[in-house]
C-alpha cells in the first residue's frame, strides 16, 4: 500500500506536469468555466423586459399613472419612449417587440369616464415572446383601475409569497450554472487524463508498472481534480464578486463543489475510458450539458414541469447538486425532496460514479 | 484549380474517415436541439392548483376563465387541504382560492381572488402573476379586447369597460411561429458553425500531429492552392452534413420559407458555412493540437451562436452587449435566416450577406497568412 501510496502520489505530479505544458487546454478549461456562465446569462436576459416601443402622446397624470403600471406590470417590459416613425422602423427590423401607443386624448377620456382605445402592434414572430405581452397588458390595466380606483372593479388579486422577497432569473441561473460548468471542467479534465494514455500508447507502461494500475489512474484524476477546483474557484469568484450573488451558506456552497468535482472527474474518466480519444470529449460533455441543464431544474423546480421530466431529472446526479447549490446559495430548496435527502443522493451518486470508474477502468485500461 | 481539387478530396476522404471529428462536431448541436425540446414542454404552462371555496354564480365564472386559460395554466381543482400538499411537494407553483363569500364580496365591490405562489425566480412566478392579472381582468371587463380601432375613413367602435382601458392589438403577422421552429432555426446555424469550424480546425491539427505537414510542404502546391483546397473540402464536409438536415427539417415543415425566399436562405446558410470553414483553416493552423483544436472550437462555436442571437434576442440585451454582437459575425447569419424564414420581405439580408462575407474573408485571409507560415 506504500508503494501504491508513492505511485499515486507521483502519478498526479506527472499529470500535473503534463497541465503544466499543455498551457493553452488549461487555460481554455478556465475560458470553458466562466462561458456556461455567460451563455446562460444571455438566456436570461432573454426571459423578460421585452424591448416595447412607448409613443406616448400624452403626457397628463393619468397617462404617466399608466406608464408607470406598464413598467411595474412583473418584468415584463423595456419601455423605450420613441415617435410612430421610429417604432415602425425598429419593429419591421426586428428590434422591438411590441409598440404601445397612448393616444393623445388618454387622459381627458378616462377622466371623463370614457374607455380609451390603446393600439399596441405585436411583432409576433414568436409564440412564446408575444404570449407572455398579450398576458402583460392586461395585467398593467388591471393595476391601472385598481390604483385609481375607478368604480365598477369589483374583483382584485391578492399574492402571498412562500419566499420573502423575488429572485431575478440571471441569479437563480447563474447558481445552478455552477453545477453544470463543474460537470463540464471536471468531466473534460478527467477525460482528458486517460485519453492521453490511449492516444501516446502510454497506456502500455501504465499496466506494466510495478503497483496495481489503479494507484497510478488515481494520482492522475487526483491532480485533474486538483485544476478543476481551481477552475471552479474561479467560476465561483466571477458569481460572487461578478454578479454580485453571494451563497448564504459559504461551507455548504464548498462541500456541494467538493462532492461535484471529483464525481464529474470520475465520469470524464469512464467517458475517456470507453472513447479513447480526445476528439469528442469536450463536444460530449458540452453538448450533455446543455439538455442535463435544463432537465436538472436549472430554470425552476424540475418537479413544476411535470412527472416524466422530474422522473428524467433524476437519471443525473446533477439534479441533486443544483438543489444543494441553490440552496447554499439562496437559502431554497428547489426539490421535494430535503436539503438532507438531496446531500444523500448526492453521495450515493459519488459512490456509484467511483465503483463504475473503477470497473470501466479495470476492463478498459488494467486488463486490456 | 486540380490541386485545389486534389487538397479538397484528400481532406473530404480524411474527415470521412474520421467519426471521433464528426461525433465531435454534431454533438454540440444536437444537445442544443434537445435542450429546445425539453423547453418546449417546460416554458408553456404552469401548474396551479384552484381551490374553490364558494358555490355562487360569480364563483363559477371566475373559476371557468381560469379552467379555460388552458395557454397559461395546468390546473388541478382540489381542496385546500390537498393544494397546500401540492404545494409543498412542488406539484404545483401556485395555489388560487376564490374564498368563502366571494359572491357577496363581488356583490359589494371589493372581491378578492387569492394566491400563494412559490417565488423562487421571477421567470416562472411572473407568468403566473401575468395569466392572474388577465383573469382578474376579464372577470370585471369579460369583453376586454373586443373593441375594433377606426381605420382608413371608416368608424371603431370601443367597448365600454370598467378600468376604461380597451386593447386594438395589430398582428405584424398571420401567424406566430411556435417557439420550437423559432428556437430550431438557430440550431441549424449551430450545427452549420459548428461542423464547418471542427471541420477546418481539425484537418489543420491533424496535419501537425501526424506529421503529413511535412509532405504538404514538400508537395508542388501553391500557398493558396493548398489554403483553397483546405476550405473547400471543409465546406464540402459542412455541407455533408449540412445539406441532409436542412432537408429534414424541410420535409417535416420547421424550414419554410415564403415564396421567393429559398435563394437568400441557402445564401446565409452558405456564406456562414464559409465564414465558419475559414476560422476552422485559421483555429487548425494556429492551435495545431488536436485536444485545444476540438475545446476550442467548442467555445468558439459557442460564443458565436449565443453572441450572435442564437437562443437569445439582441433586442433583449443591454446596449453595450448589443455594440459587442455587431463585431460577431454570426449575429448577421442569424438576423438573415430569420429575415429569410419568418418576415414576409428581405430587408436587411443582402447587408447581413455582405458583412457575413467580409468576415469570411478577412478570417480567409488570416487563415491564409497562418497556414501558408507553416506550410512553408
Amino acid at each position: 500500500v506504500a508503494d501504491g501510496l508513492r505511485a499515486l502520489r507521483a502519478s498526479a505530479r506527472a499529470e500535473l506536469e503534463q497541465l503544466r505544458h499543455s498551457r493553452v487546454l488549461v487555460a481554455l478549461v478556465f475560458v470553458e468555466a466562466i462561458t456556461f456562465l455567460v451563455l446562460v446569462s444571455l438566456f436570461g436576459l432573454t426571459g423578460s423586459r421585452a424591448p416595447t416601443a412607448l409613443i406616448q402622446l400624452d403626457h397628463g397624470p393619468l397617462a404617466r399613472s399608466f406608464v408607470e403600471q406598464l413598467e411595474q406590470a412583473h418584468h415584463s417590459f423595456s419601455l423605450r419612449p420613441m415617435s410612430a416613425a421610429q417604432a415602425k422602423q425598429q419593429l419591421a427590423q426586428g428590434k422591438l417587440v411590441a409598440s404601445i401607443t397612448i393616444p393623445r386624448n388618454f387622459g381627458s377620456a378616462i377622466s371623463s369616464g370614457r374607455t380609451v382605445l390603446l393600439p399596441v402592434t405585436v411583432d409576433n414572430v414568436n409564440a412564446d415572446l408575444d404570449g407572455d405581452l398579450r398576458e402583460a397588458v392586461p395585467s398593467a390595466i388591471t393595476r391601472f383601475g385598481e390604483v385609481n380606483h375607478f368604480p365598477g372593479i369589483r374583483l382584485r388579486p391578492v399574492e402571498h409569497d412562500l419566499i420573502d422577497h423575488d429572485t431575478g432569473y440571471i441569479p437563480y441561473l447563474i447558481v445552478s450554472a455552477l453545477a453544470l460548468t463543474a460537470f463540464v471542467v471536471a468531466g473534460i479534465l478527467g477525460a482528458v487524463a486517460i485519453t492521453r494514455e490511449f492516444e501516446r500508447r502510454t497506456v502500455t507502461q501504465l499496466r506494466l508498472a510495478p503497483v496495481h494500475t489503479g494507484y497510478l489512474v488515481a494520482g492522475k484524476l487526483l491532480a485533474a481534480t486538483v485544476v478543476s477546483v481551481l477552475a471552479m474557484a474561479f467560476a465561483v469568484g466571477l458569481v460572487v464578486f461578478g454578479y454580485g450573488v453571494a451563497p448564504r451558506h459559504p461551507a455548504a456552497t464548498l462541500g456541494a463543489i467538493a462532492l461535484c468535482v471529483p464525481m464529474f472527474t470520475c465520469l470524464g474518466a469512464c467517458a475517456g475510458a470507453l472513447l479513447r480519444h480526445t476528439l469528442p470529449v469536450a463536444g460530449l460533455f458540452f453538448g450533455l450539458a446543455l439538455p442535463l441543464y435544463i432537465d436538472s431544474g436549472a430554470l425552476e423546480p424540475l418537479r413544476f414541469d411535470g412527472d416524466k421530466i422530474w422522473a428524467i431529472g433524476h437519471s443525473s446526479p446533477v439534479y441533486s447538486a443544483i438543489a444543494v447549490i441553490e440552496w447554499a446559495f439562496h437559502g431554497f430548496v428547489v426539490t421535494p425532496e430535503s436539503l438532507g435527502q438531496n446531500v444523500l443522493q448526492l453521495c450515493a451518486w459519488s459512490l456509484a460514479c467511483a465503483l463504475v470508474t473503477a470497473a470501466v477502468m479495470q476492463r478498459r485500461v488494467v486488463q486490456r | 484549380m486540380s490541386a485545389v481539387l486534389t487538397v479538397a478530396r484528400l481532406d473530404l476522404a480524411v474527415w470521412r474517415r474520421s467519426p471521433w471529428a464528426i461525433l465531435a462536431a454534431v454533438i454540440p448541436p444536437i444537445g442544443m436541439f434537445v435542450l429546445v425540446k425539453v423547453l418546449t414542454l417546460s416554458v408553456t404552462v404552469q401548474p396551479v392548483a384552484l381551490v374553490i371555496q364558494d358555490p355562487g354564480p360569480q364563483a363559477q365564472v371566475v373559476s371557468h376563465f381560469i379552467e379555460n386559460d388552458t395557454d397559461s395554466y395546468q390546473l388541478f381543482v382540489t381542496s385546500m387541504k390537498r393544494a397546500q400538499q401540492l404545494l409543498d411537494k412542488q406539484r404545483v407553483a401556485a395555489v388560487i382560492v376564490i374564498p368563502k363569500g366571494f359572491d357577496a364580496a363581488v356583490a359589494s365591490g371589493h372581491a378578492v381572488l387569492d394566491y400563494t405562489l412559490n417565488n423562487t425566480d421571477i421567470d416562472f412566478a411572473d407568468d403566473i402573476r401575468r395569466s392572474i392579472d388577465r383573469t382578474v381582468a376579464e372577470f370585471d371587463a369579460p369583453q376586454l379586447g373586443s373593441s375594433v380601432e377606426g381605420r382608413a375613413g371608416a368608424r371603431g367602435l370601443v367597448v365600454p369597460n370598467a378600468y376604461r382601458l380597451d386593447i386594438a392589438e395589430h398582428d405584424l403577422r398571420t401567424t406566430d411561429v411556435s417557439f420550437e421552429t423559432y428556437q430550431t432555426l438557430p440550431v441549424l446555424l449551430l450545427l452549420v458553425l459548428s461542423t464547418g469550424v471542427l471541420g477546418g480546425a481539425l484537418l489543420g491539427s491533424r496535419d501537425h500531429e501526424r506529421g503529413t505537414i511535412v509532405f504538404l510542404r514538400q508537395a508542388p502546391l501553391a500557398r493558396t492552392a493548398f489554403v483553397a483546397g483546405r476550405l473547400l473540402g471543409a465546406l464540402l464536409a459542412t455541407a455533408a452534413i449540412t445539406v441532409p438536415a436542412v432537408a429534414y427539417l424541410t420535409v417535416k415543415g420547421v424550414v419554410h420559407p415564403p415564396p421567393g425566399h429559398w435563394p437568400a436562405f441557402l445564401g446565409v446558410l452558405g456564406a456562414t458555412a464559409f465564414f465558419a470553414a475559414a476560422l476552422g483553416v485559421l483555429l487548425g493552423a494556429a492551435l495545431r493540437r488536436s485536444t485545444t483544436v476540438a475545446l476550442a472550437g467548442v467555445i468558439v462555436a459557442s460564443y458565436l451562436f449565443f453572441l450572435g442571437g442564437g437562443f437569445t434576442t439582441i433586442a433583449f440585451l443591454p446596449r453595450w452587449l448589443q455594440h459587442v454582437s455587431r463585431l460577431v459575425p454570426t449575429r448577421y447569419g442569424i438576423d438573415g435566416m430569420r429575415q429569410a424564414l419568418f418576415y414576409t420581405d428581405l430587408h436587411g439580408v443582402q447587408t447581413d450577406l455582405l458583412v457575413l462575407g467580409g468576415f469570411a474573408l478577412g478570417t480567409l485571409a488570416a487563415g491564409v497568412a497562418v497556414l501558408g507560415r507553416s506550410v512553408r
